[in-house]
């Protein structure tokens, strides 16, 4: 469809045991050492997705699509969507 | 006028392309005479006659002699793939819907690939086709991955007030838009970006449909032109994903928002999201061979149909941009049904309906129009900024 689906979320807005869940994501995806360039192959209709976290010292930002992303990184992803679209029904 | 044979009346046309494909030779050639009797002996009583490029293509299959081959797997709400093995080619229905759905789908497919136009499986050397459903959960999507077809279960999960998507093996021609981008990526190979990538969408999207039209025996006239019309859960407020015959009206909704695809070229989106609007400036191309195959007549694969395979097999290349596509399809239509036929003039109709001007004495592309950057910086289908402090060790 082409739809482009933004999410923004300060862990500091966030009961505890949820920023402690993501943070946990975070880190268990060894989310600051994975590849930062941007995809190269374009595979029609696969969801491609930019992370950014931004720990206000510095910022790491990872490019990945649907069959490119890294297993490590796949719990964080499902838990991101599922925000997205618990905010999406939301309104 | 062909022989009569007794088994003519008899044999309904699925079953004579069961024996097109898997028989003997003397079997094959026999079953193809038949279908394209079958099919000029219909066109004759409806007073159209059957197009030389589709006998063409009948005979080529038979030459081909190459067999259906499928294989439906499920990754079984994972990520690898293919996944296990449920259904093998020549297996019954399993109690699995969605791995029915996906099996009849690609059969589908590669039935009107292969007598519709001469081209066996998708890389036309009858390559299988693998499918895999219950990819991952929730998993709103379908795609290729350039070797094989993946599905989603849409959010079938969730309380009915909540879903937005069915599976995505509900819609045939959502299927055979996937596959389609397997058949342009062993012909064309169009960029999955801008105008050459919206142009790889349409394709998907007029052949996808072709195959709906084409299984359910519907004349361009009869067609929804619909893509993933049952795709849509109940209480969404649309009537499907995209509308090849009114662009931008498929749906309306408070979630997904409004359909943003144009239907001329003074309305084309210029933006960095979605590959540069692929899956939004696709409908221009859409409803181009929408106006095309209506003007025509008749079903839509027989001519408006044979003119796009033409030129996507024989003409466009990666950077082929709309304006490319509109002089092809133009020449294309000229080498199959005569110059200033009514063919070629309903090509010409068609894309003059989208605002473009095919090129009579040769082309020169327009240049592709330069992007202008979206105003928040969305360059994939998601952005996510996480701010915590102290984060890393």
């Amino acid at each position: 469809m082409g739809r482009t689906i933004s999410l923004n979320i300060n862990l500091d807005d966030l009961p505890a045991d949820q920023a402690a869940d993501l943070r946990r994501l975070i880190d268990e995806s060894d989310f600051i050492n994975l590849d930062d360039a941007p995809l190269k192959k374009h595979t029609p209709d696969q969801f491609r997705y930019t992370i950014t976290v931004d720990t206000g010292k510095f910022q790491h930002t990872v490019h990945t699509s649907d069959s490119s992303a890294p297993e490590t990184l796949r719990p964080l992803l499902h838990d991101l969507l599922e925000r997205t679209r618990t905010k999406e029904r939301s309104g | 006028m062909p022989h009569r044979h007794s088994i003519f009346c008899i044999l309904p046309p699925h079953m004579l392309e069961q024996i097109a494909q898997n028989g003997t030779e003397a079997q094959r050639n026999f079953a193809q005479q038949t279908i394209s009797a079958s099919r000029q002996a219909r066109d004759l009583r409806r007073g159209r006659a059957l197009n030389l490029a589709m006998r063409t293509a009948v005979r080529g299959m038979a030459a081909a002699g190459k067999s259906k081959q499928r294989a439906v797997y499920s990754a079984q709400f994972g990520t690898q793939l293919p996944g296990v093995l449920i259904r093998n080619e020549g297996d019954g229905p399993v109690a699995d819907i969605g791995v029915n759905e996906a099996y009849e789908g690609s059969g589908a497919t590669y039935d009107m690939y292969a007598v519709a136009f001469g081209r066996s499986s998708v890389d036309n050397n009858g390559m299988k086709l693998v499918s895999t459903v219950h990819y991952d959960k929730n998993y709103e999507n379908a795609f290729w991955d350039g070797e094989q077809m993946v599905y989603g279960d849409g959010d079938e999960q969730l309380p009915a007030s909540q879903q937005l998507f069915n599976r995505f093996t509900i819609s045939l021609d959502v299927i055979g838009h996937e596959l389609t981008h397997g058949v342009t990526q062993y012909e064309a190979n169009l960029v999955y970006s801008n105008q050459q990538g919206a142009l790889n969408e349409a394709i998907s999207d007029i052949f996808g449909s072709l195959v709906k039209q084409y299984r359910m025996n519907q004349t361009a006239a009869e067609a929804d032109w619909l893509i993933g019309a049952e795709l849509l859960a109940p209480n969404v407020n649309g009537i499907a994903l995209r509308s090849m015959k009114a662009p931008g009206t498929a749906y309306n909704d408070p979630v997904l928002g409004k359909d943003p695809q144009p239907a001329h070229m003074k309305d084309y989106v210029n933006t960095t999201d979605d590959e540069g609007g692929v899956h939004i400036n696709s409908g221009i191309v859409n409803h181009a061979f929408y106006v095309t195959a209506v003007e025509i007549g008749g079903f839509a694969w027989e001519k408006a149909g044979q003119i796009w395979y033409r030129a996507l097999t024989e003409k466009m290349t990666s950077t082929s941009n709309f304006q490319d596509a509109a002089d092809m399809t133009f020449e294309s239509a000229g080498e199959l049904f005569g110059k200033n036929s009514l063919e070629q003039n309903a090509v010409k109709l068609g894309w003059s309906q989208v605002g473009i001007t095919v090129k009579e004495t040769g082309s020169t592309p327009d240049p592709t129009p330069t992007p202008v950057p979206a105003p928040n910086q969305g360059e994939g289908c998601m952005t996510v900024l996480l701010r915590a402090v102290g984060l890393v060790k």
